[in-house]
């Protein structure tokens, strides 16, 4: 399994076996193995650079930046959910937090970006090192319910905290510093021209989608993500074998909210704008369906899973009133069609939900693992 | 009670009308419970699509009562056998395919089928206010200055007829036991000859006609019913978490727990409760539930999950 | 050795793509509309100055054809919508875009569009009553648009406003907030919440049959339910009566069950009132209506507000007999009111299916007001964004031919919203389920409100 699963030895050239073949420790912990992957890795910084130029336009770059963003937060999940098999419903929740740390420490105080992402980051520990213990008490089901609870009283707070919330009306978030060194991604000028914000925020925001995904595909094969995942697998062996239980829960904990209360900043400084009901079941739903779509378990079925999720449901609203959609959609009151266009998203997110579990529950990162397997082991398809 | 009231600086009248108002609300809470608690018991599966059921079955009640002109307690009946035939055919075509998956697994199919059935539902019925047009609502019991609708007293009665339904049938009719023997340990049962799919199946079907009847309660009054009774489900999980997931009397009890706790909150907030901010009645119930949850993991009546080494 | 290769190839790579990338800026804002926010702009002063450029130039040279802009092709001007048309929400939504709609159908089919030569279209999208899907939706669209007719619901238009002052883009809130009046992005019409609340208790105290009455207040634990308040507080100040007691419900969120009033009635019962004013939407105004009827001692007079009001409840006895709702204008079909005789025949016209309702009017009287704007913006020859925002402060009084008060434009901190209201009461033979009771009250103090 490990040897189909892990980013492979070496390609199949001259004398070398055809097949990839874990030899050595080491090529088990290499994170870019071998040519292909290093090719892609060229491939993704020419996208990186090339898709903010004139090509795409503001409103694609925006839903791009917010698959980044969702990005960011359901590998924070994943890291909980897919490799410590602790289960949340209450992500939302951090991300909340994130976006109101953003407004209040970067916007009303006016604190500079590189003080406010790490603090939005350090709160996010703070957190789950307090919510963590619940897990050690509370298994399964009840886990699931108890971090359900947690969107509520998180709702309650983001309420009535009004000095820093807003209250019930929300918080505008204007004017918060996001500048790293000299590049000011709330416009970004290089070189002599100027980017608009939908571009800055692109570069911004996919910036840390790679910096994350480094981050955590290297905390999941260091000694931790090892005892993550041991616990996932079997808590009981893994507390057997000398894994500390509660400092691993603790730390998936804790590591996951710091994730996706990085999230909730870059949120925040895209919708410029953060309200409690924005922090609902709904976006907990949202990205537990990122990470199962994607692929539970792998760093890059979190990325996947949001181009999946946050495109669909763009596609389906761009083409509300083509040929193929329009007599199904409705998208107004005058029209005829029988669903309104939030409708179908939500059913098909559903659909979406119920048939990667019945028939791929791996996701779709499962179906690249197995297109890569069959390329590799041609012509033994098997 | 009355010794008690004015310490409270909240007439005695008053505490008992709110408490009877959190009976109510607590043994509707509790009709939901049931629900939650007959699919967890036979299949350890939290049905997150029970608030879809609940939608479903107060939806197909308007549709039989108004839209068919119907008598009201015969599409009462109709709409529970309908919810019913929904939970067999649910069961049949997508849950069968997840028996013995992690529960993580099918608390998120019930999720998606709770998405897709609930926007069904608006597209269907529209999404403003519609009028059930019941024939309780509006009418009173008096007694001693303490007013009981009669939609209270029918939603009271109920539960405790589906309770009283439940206990029986788990202990008497063959097929309870063989729900109870599944629950257990689904091998031995089978070997039993008892047939696993058909009790899954009957124990979604009951799920959904329980929640039609539920449904029903909750969109009685005037103008009530509106797509929102969906959530009504997440209101009921502390009411099942916190009398244990497989229990039913834990399950009425825990309903009429969070509906009085609920229904006091609201009443004593305003004097006695500013530091917790506006509304505390909202988050009340979970913190109940955290609570208890911390010194009983299991609830107060769930089973605890043995584990061995 | 492979490593040092690809990381060479990679610098190579990235330095290329550093210079195509460069080409492919894109400066903000086409022209001189305002920087991004840098630093926590008071954007009133800035929009200002913005306009008073543009103004210079607009007198030295005669209007001509207006240009081609952002939404106007030279031909077709397009309209944004962002409204649910999905969710709970969408039963205000649908309504208020029909009422759009049929404006705008009317201004294109009898008048040939705007200066009898511009056609309008609308572009809707839905916002699911949700900020961040109404950010992407806005994204989408806006660049494709002269202006937004109507966007719906205060957190939506709140968590806009950056983006709407940004891009300098018009839009019309679909709600009372008094926030809005001193947005200088805003199109408001109507009088506010505060205005209404004003107006209702000084209507309700003046008869003599009431005086004495005990009044209460049950508002929602939102922004709109203390907007609200407010207008009571203020109207008992200056009628020197006190409110007794002031009762709080949780706001309709995604997450709130069924409210039910019973622990606030008999709050609201304990302090005798006889007199509530209710803060609400219609899914708060059938529990009330339920927990009234059902409790026979208790028979306090409600006053409700315009966003209250289904017209399935005019069938309910109770509020039939104990409910007064504060809005605007006059009954629906009114042939007295020209205003309402016109938006007769044109829902007639172009909207035959849909039934009279409060949503619809104030979705026809958006299009009215954006009518106004659009042909004060072609008479002076500029669709651009900056030409928008200039002949909405130039624009003097809209006017809403009786149907709605009378609103005086022009800068944001200048603006006169409406002061009057009108009164109704329940009556499942009308139109709406509503019938007049009185037209266009206005307390003597009503002026003396400060919006801030």
């Amino acid at each position: 399994m490990r040897a189909v699963l892990a980013p492979f030895g070496r390609g199949p050239s001259g004398g070398r076996p055809s097949r990839n073949l874990v030899l050595d420790y080491r090529d088990d912990l290499r994170i870019f193995p071998d040519r292909w992957a290093r090719i892609g890795l060229v491939l993704l910084a020419f996208l990186y650079l090339w898709l903010p130029s004139q090509q795409v336009s503001d409103a694609g770059l925006r839903t791009l930046s917010t698959i980044g963003i969702f990005a960011i937060g359901a590998i924070g999940l994943n890291l909980l959910t897919g490799y410590t098999g602790q289960v949340s419903l209450g992500h939302a929740f951090f991300i909340g937090v994130g976006s109101y740390t953003a407004a209040y420490l970067g916007a009303e105080l006016g604190w500079p970006f590189l003080v406010y992402v790490p603090a939005a980051a350090l709160i996010g520990v703070g957190l789950g090192v307090v919510i963590g213990p619940f897990a050690l008490r509370l298994r399964g089901h009840y886990l699931v319910i108890v971090t359900l609870g947690l969107i509520f009283l998180g709702r309650h707070i983001f309420n009535n905290w009004t000095s820093v919330t807003g209250g019930n009306r929300g918080t505008q978030i204007r004017g918060a510093d996001m500048s790293i060194g000299p590049l000011d991604f709330s416009g970004l000028e290089l070189f002599g021209t100027t980017y608009s914000r939908e571009q800055s925020m692109f570069f911004l925001v996919w910036a840390l989608v790679a910096l994350t995904a480094l981050l955590a595909k290297n905390l999941v094969r260091s000694r931790m993500g090892r005892a993550m995942q041991a616990v996932r697998d079997r808590d009981l062996s893994a507390e057997i074998i000398g894994v500390d239980l509660a400092r691993t829960k603790v730390g998936a904990f804790a590591w996951s909210s710091a994730f996706a209360c990085v999230a909730g900043v870059l949120s925040a400084l895209q919708i410029r704008f953060a309200g409690a009901d924005d922090f609902g079941l709904f976006l907990s739903i949202t990205y537990v369906a990122i990470i199962i779509i994607g692929g539970v378990g792998t760093i890059f079925g979190a990325i996947v899973g949001s181009i999946f999720v946050v495109g669909s449901e763009e596609l389906i609203n761009q083409n509300s009133r083509s040929d193929w959609l329009g007599p199904l959609v409705s998208t107004g009151p005058t029209d005829a069609g029988w669903l309104s266009v939030g409708e179908l998203n939500a059913i098909l997110f559903g659909a979406f939900i119920v048939g990667f579990l019945l028939f791929e529950p791996r996701g779709l990162a499962a179906l690249w693992f197995r297109a890569k397997a069959w390329f590799l082991t041609w012509p033994f398809s098997y | 009670m009355s010794a008690l009231a004015p310490v409270l600086a909240v007439t005695g009248t008053d505490l008992v009308q709110n408490l009877i108002g959190g009976l109510a609300l607590g043994s509707k809470y509790a009709l939901i419970a049931l629900g939650f608690v007959v699919v967890f018991r036979a299949t350890g599966v939290i049905n997150f699509a029970n608030g879809a059921f609940v939608l479903v079955g107060a939806y197909m009640t308007y549709q039989f009562f108004q839209t068919w002109e119907l008598n009201f307690y015969l599409s009462i009946v109709l709409s529970m056998v309908f919810g019913f035939l929904l939970g067999i055919v649910l069961e049949a075509i997508v849950l069968r395919r997840l028996v013995g998956e992690a529960p993580f697994t099918v608390i998120m199919v019930t999720i998606g089928l709770l998405f897709i059935i609930d926007n069904l539902v608006t597209a269907v019925w529209g999404a403003a206010n519609l009028d059930l047009g019941d024939p309780w609502t509006g009418s009173v019991v008096e007694a001693g200055g303490i007013q009981i609708p009669h939609r209270d007293l029918w939603a009271m009665g109920f539960t405790g007829v589906v309770l009283c339904g439940f206990l029986l049938f788990f202990r008497y009719s063959s097929m309870g036991l063989a729900m109870r023997a599944t629950a257990m340990d689904p091998e031995a049962a089978l070997a039993q000859g008892i047939s696993a799919r058909t009790v899954y199946r009957v124990t979604w079907g009951i799920a959904g006609l329980v929640a039609a009847l539920a449904g029903t309660t909750f969109a009685t009054g005037t103008g009530s019913l509106q797509p929102g009774l969906g959530l009504l489900a997440l209101a009921a999980f502390p009411a099942m978490i916190l009398g244990g997931m497989d229990s039913p009397l834990g399950a009425v009890l825990g309903g009429i727990i969070i509906g009085l706790v609920q229904q006091l909150t609201q009443l004593l907030a305003p004097e006695y409760m500013e530091w917790a901010g506006r509304s505390p009645e909202i988050v009340v119930p979970y913190v109940v539930m955290i609570i208890i949850l911390m010194v009983r993991p299991y609830g107060l009546f769930g089973t605890p999950e043995v584990r061995r080494v | 050795m492979m490593q040092k290769r690809w990381r060479r190839l990679l610098a190579v790579f990235l330095a290329s793509m550093l210079v195509l990338g460069a080409c492919g800026g894109r400066d903000d804002d086409d022209g001189d509309a305002a920087p991004p926010d840098d630093d926590t702009p008071t954007d009133t002063a800035d929009n200002g100055d913005d306009t008073d450029d543009t103004d210079d130039t607009d007198d030295t040279e005669p209007p001509g054809d207006p240009e081609p802009a952002p939404g106007f092709d030279g031909e077709t001007i397009r309209l944004g919508v962002l409204t649910p048309t999905s969710g709970t929400v969408a039963v205000i939504g649908n309504p208020l875009t029909a009422g759009n709609q049929a404006y705008v159908d009317y201004l294109n089919e009898e008048l040939g569009g705007i200066a009898g030569q511009y056609p309008v279209e609308l572009v809707v999208e839905d916002s699911a009553y949700d900020p961040t899907t109404a950010g992407q939706r806005y994204a989408a669209i806006s660049d494709d648009v002269v202006a937004f007719v109507q966007i719906l619901g205060t957190p939506v238009v709140n968590a806009l406003l950056p983006d709407l002052i940004e891009d300098n883009v018009i839009a019309g809130p679909a709600s009372l907030d008094s926030a809005w009046i001193r947005e200088p992005n805003l199109m408001p019409i109507g009088g506010p919440y505060q205005v209404q609340a004003i107006n209702a208790v000084d209507w309700y105290f003046s008869q003599p049959e009431n005086e004495g009455q005990v009044l209460c207040t049950l508002a929602s634990d939102d922004e709109y339910g203390d907007t609200g308040v407010a207008g009571v507080e203020f109207a008992a100040d200056n009628l020197g009566i006190d409110i007794a007691v002031q009762a709080e419900y949780p706001a309709p969120s995604p997450t709130r069950p069924a409210q039910t009033f019973e622990s606030q009635i008999g709050q609201l019962e304990g302090g005798d009132c006889d007199v509530i004013f209710f803060v609400a939407t219609p899914t708060d105004t059938a529990p009330l209506n339920t927990v009234l009827t059902e409790n026979t001692d208790y028979n306090p007079t409600v006053l409700g507000q315009s966003p209250s009001w289904l017209g399935l409840f005019a069938g309910f006895e109770y509020l039939q007999e104990n409910f007064f709702l504060a809005s605007e204008g006059t009954n629906y079909g009114d042939e007295s009111v020209p205003g309402m005789a016109e938006l007769v025949r044109i829902k007639e016209t172009y909207a035959p299916e849909q039934e009279p309702d409060l949503y619809f009017n104030f979705g026809y009287l958006q299009a009215m007001a954006m009518h106004q704007i659009l042909e004060e913006a072609v008479a002076r020859g500029d669709l651009s964004r900056d030409g928008m925002v200039d002949a909405m402060e130039n624009v003097g009084t809209l006017s809403f031919d009786g149907v709605f008060g009378d609103y005086e434009y022009g800068p944001a901190d200048e603006r006169q919203p409406p002061t009057s209201s009108s009164f109704f009461r329940p009556d499942p033979d009308s139109p709406m389920g509503l019938d007049l009771v009185e037209r266009d009250y206005e307390a003597d103090y009503v002026g003396d409100f400060t919006f801030e």
